[in-house]
């Protein structure tokens, strides 16, 4: 606790950043425009009541000489001070609004000319760079995440697929040479072990795109599309345009991600058996569609891990994803739109 | 197991069940327990003579160069060259052993691949051990088994290839002998066979430095 205070204690007293002022710190310009002001209302009360009397008006007037004054004294307040106090409002109200899923935003005008200003400059350079790590440790933990699972999937298939092949094969020779009255029982474990041998096999796909390595993002999402009809009750369609650029690696891993997490969220959720996946270009972007023509998202529908994976990896390459229910239709449509490098198109 | 043959080989037998002609095996994994399940499952058959088990392609080739054999069994990925390597190897031999790639994996893409390696069967190593039985005695008799290439798949690995290779990938596709898509090119043989290996390889995405 104590060091925390400390802390703080030290934020508070750390001078602000020196960019050379050259106007009045915002506090001596609230006290001198206040105390100009309150100067002034002063003298104006004093040569109205004074005995001596400087002018020659009747007491009604005097009073209303006086209203006017302090009337006067409080707009110029206030329209002073609000035009201090209103960019650090607007800056609060950009600073709430900021999170994670929208860091792109900037406050607008933010130039060194003022407190204010330097305040809203600041923020914004703040924000870059939350901006740049966020995007840089993000892109860590997606590599990490994707060279871990590499490693698990070749663990599953050299070591554990192929010790439950030998396991089958074993059992195959056994179940034929077993009396009748167990053959049944081995025969069931037998299927036992060949269906774990399919899970482990399926989750290894799953967890490494080998096509994508090797053959490249279009073979890769056919092989996806052809998996899905084969693996799953539901027909997806694939259309793959022909003038794809040669597109970075990371790109290509991101587009494939994508198209497999919203076709496996067809698969569990939608209840639809039939999804379409595109992907085409334009000249200056990159636009992945998966459709489907089940239930839709539900109005109340909360973001889960797949859902927030996806926008993370989205982001990681400065695509834009839109998921949502199609108008005028029925099912859910995910979109990727990825700009294409201006060398690449 | 009831089609009909093609022209048998010489010592091919007939049926699953005609234990007097032995098929001699070859056994190729480079997993040990695997390896030792697969040796043990042909052994206990009476009409199959296991002639070698080995781990890697290259020995494969070693021995079957050495010793006649009429089935090759192969897991695809080896370490060192794959299995697909190894089938067009044993394709050159003067035996033409029959190949049955034994894989993990038997997407579409590995059976495009396997249709230019010449392989004539691709077993799931989810099969039970009788239906693998049944698949080394129909590769022995000379039956092709690849499974059915999708079209959408087809079409997308036909993109990566240039005109000529997909002239040759399909006429391969469609069950032409290599001579005969040799005669049709109007190239030599030697020419298609260099061809061959460099499609073999971009239908894997294997870099160029693992042709031939």
């Amino acid at each position: 606790m104590s060091s925390f205070a400390d802390r703080r204690a030290t934020m508070t007293r750390r001078p602000t950043a020196e960019r050379g002022s050259r106007y009045l710190p915002l506090l001596h310009r609230i006290a001198g425009i206040n105390a100009l002001l309150v100067i002034a209302a002063v003298g104006v009360t004093i040569v109205v009541l004074a005995p001596g009397r400087i002018s020659a008006l009747a007491r009604s007037e005097e009073a209303v000489v006086v209203l006017a004054a302090v009337a006067l004294v409080v707009i110029a307040n206030v329209l002073l001070l609000r035009r201090v106090v209103g960019p650090v409002q607007a800056l609060t109200a950009l600073a709430r609004q900021v999170d994670y899923a929208n860091l792109g935003q900037r406050m607008p005008g933010a130039e060194p000319t003022s407190e204010a200003g330097e305040l809203a400059l600041t923020f914004n350079e703040m924000l870059t760079r939350i901006e740049t790590e966020r995007r840089e440790s993000t892109g860590r933990v997606l590599r990490a995440q994707e060279a871990e699972r590499l490693r698990i999937a070749q663990e599953l298939h050299d070591q554990v697929g192929q010790e439950l092949t030998a396991v089958l094969l074993g059992l195959s020779r056994v179940t034929a040479r077993v009396p009748a009255n167990v053959r049944e029982d081995a025969l069931s474990v037998q299927d036992a072990v060949r269906h774990s041998l399919e899970d482990v096999r399926r989750i290894a796909v799953e967890l490494r795109p080998e096509a994508l390595d090797d053959l490249g993002l279009a073979t890769a999402l056919a092989v996806l599309c052809e998996r899905f009809s084969a693996q799953l009750d539901l027909d997806v369609v694939g259309y793959v345009a022909h003038d794809l650029p040669p597109l970075p690696a990371e790109v290509e891993l991101v587009v494939y991600r994508v198209a497999q997490e919203a076709l496996t969220n067809v698969a569990r959720h939608s209840a639809s058996s039939r999804a379409e996946l595109t992907l085409t270009r334009t000249e200056a972007r990159l636009l992945l569609r998966v459709r489907d023509y089940g239930l839709g998202l539900p109005a109340d529908s909360v973001p889960g891990t797949g859902m927030r994976g996806m926008r993370e990896r989205a982001a990681l390459i400065g695509a834009r994803l839109a998921i949502g229910n199609r108008r005028g239709d029925s099912g859910c449509e995910v979109r990727l739109e990825v700009p294409l490098a201006p060398s690449t198109r | 197991m009831t089609s009909v043959a093609a022209p048998p080989r010489a010592r091919s037998p007939e049926s699953c069940d005609d234990p007097i002609v032995r098929t001699r095996v070859l056994v190729v994994d480079d997993h040990a327990a695997v390896r030792a399940g697969l040796c043990q499952l042909l052994a206990d058959e009476a009409d199959f003579d296991v002639v070698a088990a080995v781990a890697t392609a290259e020995d494969g080739i070693e021995i079957a160069e050495r010793v006649p054999i009429d089935v090759a069994v192969i897991d695809y990925q080896l370490g060192g060259r794959n299995g697909l390597w190894l089938s067009r190897k044993l394709k050159r031999l003067p035996t033409r052993p029959a190949v049955l790639i034994y894989s993990a994996y038997t997407d579409g893409v590995l059976a495009a691949a396997a249709v230019v390696a010449e392989a004539d069967a691709i077993v799931s190593k989810g099969k039970v051990g009788a239906e693998l039985c049944c698949a080394v005695r129909g590769v022995a008799a000379g039956r092709r088994d690849l499974p059915r290439l999708p079209p959408r798949l087809a079409d997308s690995l036909r993109r990566r290839l240039d005109h000529e290779e997909q002239a040759i990938f399909g006429m391969l596709l469609a069950g032409l002998e290599p001579a005969e898509v040799a005669r049709t090119l109007g190239v030599s043989p030697a020419v298609l066979e260099s061809r061959l290996w460099e499609l073999l390889r971009r239908l894997e995405g294997l870099p160029a430095a693992a042709a031939a």
